[in-house]
């Protein structure tokens, strides 16, 4: 049993397409409306058939009033780390707090370097993206006084002016499944985002892999809970009875959810799909019943 | 008279639904313009380290974008590009393209960097009209609450309405006189402020931004447009008939385009002499689909999609080529407007000379508005589509050399590969046999199967009209492409062991990203060489290669060039400005060279191997 006893956020997973702008934006007035509390959005900028992403995020930000705006996960060399770091802070700022930061090291390195980004090895792009991470912590810091200095093997700024700073403390939620990332994400982040598909034993693998986290967060001298674990989840079903996991009536999702998060300490659901009902019906349904039960069971 | 706007000071309007609320009342009070002001991008460096940075203007001019409809958003130009691409402060350049694109598609194309100037606080009627009158296209004025917006738009109530807003004027390019456009032109030429620009800035394979797109639909609009080219000789000139010229240019950065694609008719002038006529502006898959219910067609290249004005000027070297020739082998006159907007027919008794140069270097000498073509009597035909993976690329390469020697002129097919994968090609051959009879097209593709392991076929009887006819339809957004593309093109004499054996290597070492070779000969060769601009009638193959560097790809390129004789210039992108002399041999560049001096000697037409020194824009 291992649950590090943050409050349940449920969001949405809403893809980007270019031809499907619209339909992108009547799904986070959905979730807004409905009372979810993340619209989230997948960041390929060298996939043709889809909207910038941070252009899209803004735009739904500006059309929304409640919901929170996440990128699941930005493409960290594709976006260079001072410039994703005024650009979430600013966003935070017009959205009146409500941005997170979903953050990767990257993938699909021939479409990186297609579009003018760098190619690196898998371990490069981890080191990367920890020297990333303290560039954007440095310019949110706008409480220190002279300009941030940040060293890195890929990133290093000398002195370049800070700020803006967020409205809020904005969370950075790192995208990982390998031992360094993982390690990483328990050291700097300050959520996990994986996605539950890559997970090759599903909900079970999770327990080696938060162990993961942990230990990293342990030798940074953080607790275990500084750092929120979430779950995407490309592939689940409502239907009148149950026949396995997210296949079944929005209780059995609950109940399900709800056991997650008490075993494995996930409190953040997203759910794929592009789904309107699919999308109203976890609002509604599922959210209130899972958050009624983890509440009990932490009572 | 200017047009108003106002400038929002983001230091002392950071939240974002006040930031809406003033843009919303901007828009409603008919204002033209929102700036966003205070919105400091770091990468100048100048101010001490102690000072904060701004908001980044991207996100806020999207903001304002998604919470209005109509009114333009100016922001401070964004970064430029740094000498150091890991500079975590620089934006990769490809993001910021596709960021501008998004917005575009979502909030209609309403940003502009510039052209605004900015009124003191509080200034009244007579401060706006003393800075208008000093040729501002928009003055804005600093607010901070709604009430104050209201205020501006009372301060020149008898703006006027131009034509172009002030927000499409300012994204005007410098050293265009767009004022003085022609009358006939004015009404369909579009600039870069304007919402259609955006189907009409690139090409299939270029990424561009002209200055002014104009859109001839006559000959007489041809010499409208030609002449006021001639004011701009300062600035590239495309001619684009559909948009899929390589080496041709018909786009460009902040010059002119002439776009012919309203010149598309195609009309039969004499049914028993299978003479048609034919505007630039067509596609080849439209002549196709006209020409199909006579029972005829005309070899184009190998893509319905591609222009005729472009192709039929260069050559056409096609899948019906080695059965019928070059397309410019059934041209019999054309009508074409000079560089000084003189209207010719050309052909072999009007204009000989010019006639003669159009085909194969007419983008050299003018705009043809009209072609006259002789075209063929073609029935069903065998079309094949066929992939092979192989791990000997070289034996490959000979099989097909020697599969198409030793084929009969009705047969014509193309090769394309690319840089092996763990050893392995995977090969794709394309090709035509003017055939009906289903048994002479297996045997003729028979040899064929022989360069590799056949892992996919397709080989259907069908029309020359239906191969066409699977290239994708434009439509009114237009093409997308983007970045220049990095050819080189050759004619080779024959397929040898020396060439396969360099060409493997090539591809093996990465460079070269596709790899197509067309077959020549037949009826390409019956044509005296003197017959034509286009030259190289003998050669067995074309080979054409892309590749992502100019200098990586001529590394790749040098040793197969030196078995090839020549090269085809649609294919070629070469920056390098003595190329021509390898586009046409020694004696035709000569006679060529006296022809543009006679029919184009300011060099109007220079974008696509210019024929006289250093007129390469």
């Amino acid at each position: 049993m291992t649950d590090y006893g943050h409050d349940l956020l449920f969001g949405s997973f809403i893809t980007p397409s270019a031809a499907g702008a619209q339909q992108a934006l009547r799904l986070s007035e959905l979730a807004d409306a409905e009372g979810l509390d993340l619209v989230t959005f997948q960041d390929h900028p060298y996939q043709p058939s889809f909207l910038d992403t941070w252009t899209l995020m803004t735009w739904i930000a500006a059309r929304t009033s409640r919901v929170r705006i996440v990128p699941n996960v930005i493409n960290l060399p594709l976006r260079p780390p001072a410039v994703l770091a005024r650009a979430a802070a600013s966003l935070d700022q017009l959205s009146g707090g409500r941005f997170e930061l979903g953050l990767g090291s990257g993938a699909f390195w021939d479409a990186i370097e297609s579009m003018g980004g760098r190619r690196l090895t898998a371990g490069q792009a981890v080191t990367a993206l920890s020297e990333g991470i303290d560039v954007i912590r440095a310019l949110w810091d706008t409480e220190t006084r002279g300009g941030a200095r940040v060293r890195g093997d890929y990133y290093s700024v000398e002195g370049a002016k800070r700020g803006p700073a967020p409205a809020h403390p904005v969370g950075i939620w790192i995208g990982a499944y390998k031992p360094k990332m993982l390690a990483l994400t328990g050291a700097k982040g300050d959520g996990w985002l994986p996605s539950l598909d890559y997970l090759p034993e599903g909900v079970d693998t999770l327990p080696a892999l938060n162990a993961r986290i942990d230990a990293g967060a342990q030798e940074a001298g953080r607790p275990a809970s500084a750092v929120r674990r979430l779950l995407n989840i490309m592939r689940a079903e409502f239907s009148a009875t149950g026949t396995g996991f997210l296949a079944g009536p929005p209780s059995m999702w609950a109940e399900q959810l709800a056991e997650v998060t008490l075993n494995h300490g996930i409190s953040g659901f997203i759910l794929g799909g592009d789904d309107a009902t699919k999308t109203q019906r976890f609002a509604a349904e599922v959210a209130p019943a899972a958050r009624e039960i983890v509440a009990a069971a932490r009572a | 008279m200017a047009e108003l706007g106002i400038v929002v000071d983001l230091a002392a309007t950071s939240s974002g639904a006040e930031l809406s609320e003033l843009a919303q009342a901007a828009e409603r009070a008919g204002l033209d313009l929102v700036v966003v002001a205070g919105a400091r991008d770091e990468a100048g460096g100048d101010e001490p380290a102690d000072e904060l940075v701004g908001v980044d203007p991207w996100t806020v001019a999207t903001w304002v974008a998604a919470a209005t409809t109509r009114i333009a958003i100016g922001v401070p130009s964004s970064t430029v590009q740094g000498p150091d691409p890991s500079d975590p402060r620089i934006p990769i350049a490809a993001v910021v393209d596709k960021a501008r694109e998004s917005l575009a598609l979502l909030a209609g194309d309403r940003l502009v960097h510039d052209g605004w100037v900015v009124a003191p606080a509080g200034a009244d009627a007579d401060q706006v009209r003393s800075l208008a009158e000093r040729g501002s296209l928009v003055v804005v004025v600093p607010v901070g609450s709604a009430a104050e917006v209201e205020r501006v738009a009372a301060l020149l109530p008898e703006r006027p309405r131009s034509t172009r807003r002030a927000a499409v004027r300012a994204r005007r390019r410098p050293g265009i006189a767009y004022e003085e456009i022609p009358p006939s032109l004015v009404e369909s030429a579009i600039e870069p402020g304007d919402p259609g620009y955006r189907a009409v800035r690139s090409t299939y394979i270029r990424g561009g931004s002209p200055g002014l797109v104009l859109r001839p639909r006559s000959a007489a609009e041809v010499a409208d447009a030609l002449a006021f080219a001639r004011r701009h000789r300062h600035l590239p000139l495309g001619i684009r008939s559909a948009g899929h010229g390589f080496s041709g240019r018909s786009t460009n950065d902040g010059g002119l385009v002439i776009d012919v694609g309203a010149l598309s008719t195609i009309e039969v002038l004499d049914e028993d002499a299978r003479l048609v006529r034919v505007g630039p502006g067509a596609t080849w898959k439209q002549v196709a689909a006209a020409l199909e219910p006579h029972g005829w067609a005309l070899g184009s290249g190998d893509y319905g999609g591609v222009g005729v004005g472009g192709l039929a000027t260069a050559g056409g070297i096609g899948l019906l080529g080695r059965a019928h020739g070059l397309t410019i082998d059934h041209l019999r006159a054309v009508s074409i407007v000079l560089a000084d907007g003189t209207q010719i027919r050309a052909s072999s008794h009007e204009h000989p000379d010019l006639f003669w140069a159009v085909r194969g270097a007419g983008a050299n000498f003018g705009v043809v508005t009209e072609f006259e073509f002789e075209v063929d009597e073609v029935a069903e035909v065998g079309w094949a589509q066929l992939t092979f993976v192989t791990t000997d690329l070289e034996a490959a390469l000979l099989t097909y050399g020697e599969a198409q020697r030793q084929a009969p002129r009705d047969t014509t097919v193309f090769l394309v590969t690319g840089a092996p994968q763990q050893g392995q090609s995977v090969i794709q051959l394309y090709g035509m046999v003017d055939s009906s009879d289903p048994d002479t097209i297996i045997a003729r593709l028979n040899p064929f199967v022989a360069i590799g392991q056949l892992a996919q076929q397709q080989v259907v009887l069908t029309s020359y009209r239906a191969v066409m006819g699977t290239a994708a339809d434009v439509g009114l957004d237009g093409h997308h492409g983007s970045g220049e593309p990095v050819g080189r093109s050759g004619f080779l004499p024959a397929m040898t062991p020396a060439f396969a054996r360099e060409a493997a290597a090539a591809l093996r070492g990465g460079r070269l990203r596709w790899f197509q070779l067309r077959a020549m000969g037949g009826a390409i060769a019956d044509v005296p060489p003197e017959e034509t601009a286009f030259s190289y009638r003998s050669p067995e193959l074309q080979v054409t290669a892309l590749g992502a560097f100019h200098a990586e790809i001529d590394e790749a390129w040098e040793p197969m060039e030196a078995h090839m004789d020549g090269l085809y210039l649609s294919f070629d992108t070469s920056p390098d400005p003595d190329r021509v002399e390898r586009a046409f041999p020694p004696a035709v560049l000569t006679r060529l060279r006296e022809l543009k001096r006679r029919y184009d000697p300011d060099g109007l037409f220079r974008d696509n191997f210019p024929l006289l020194e250093g007129a390469r824009a």
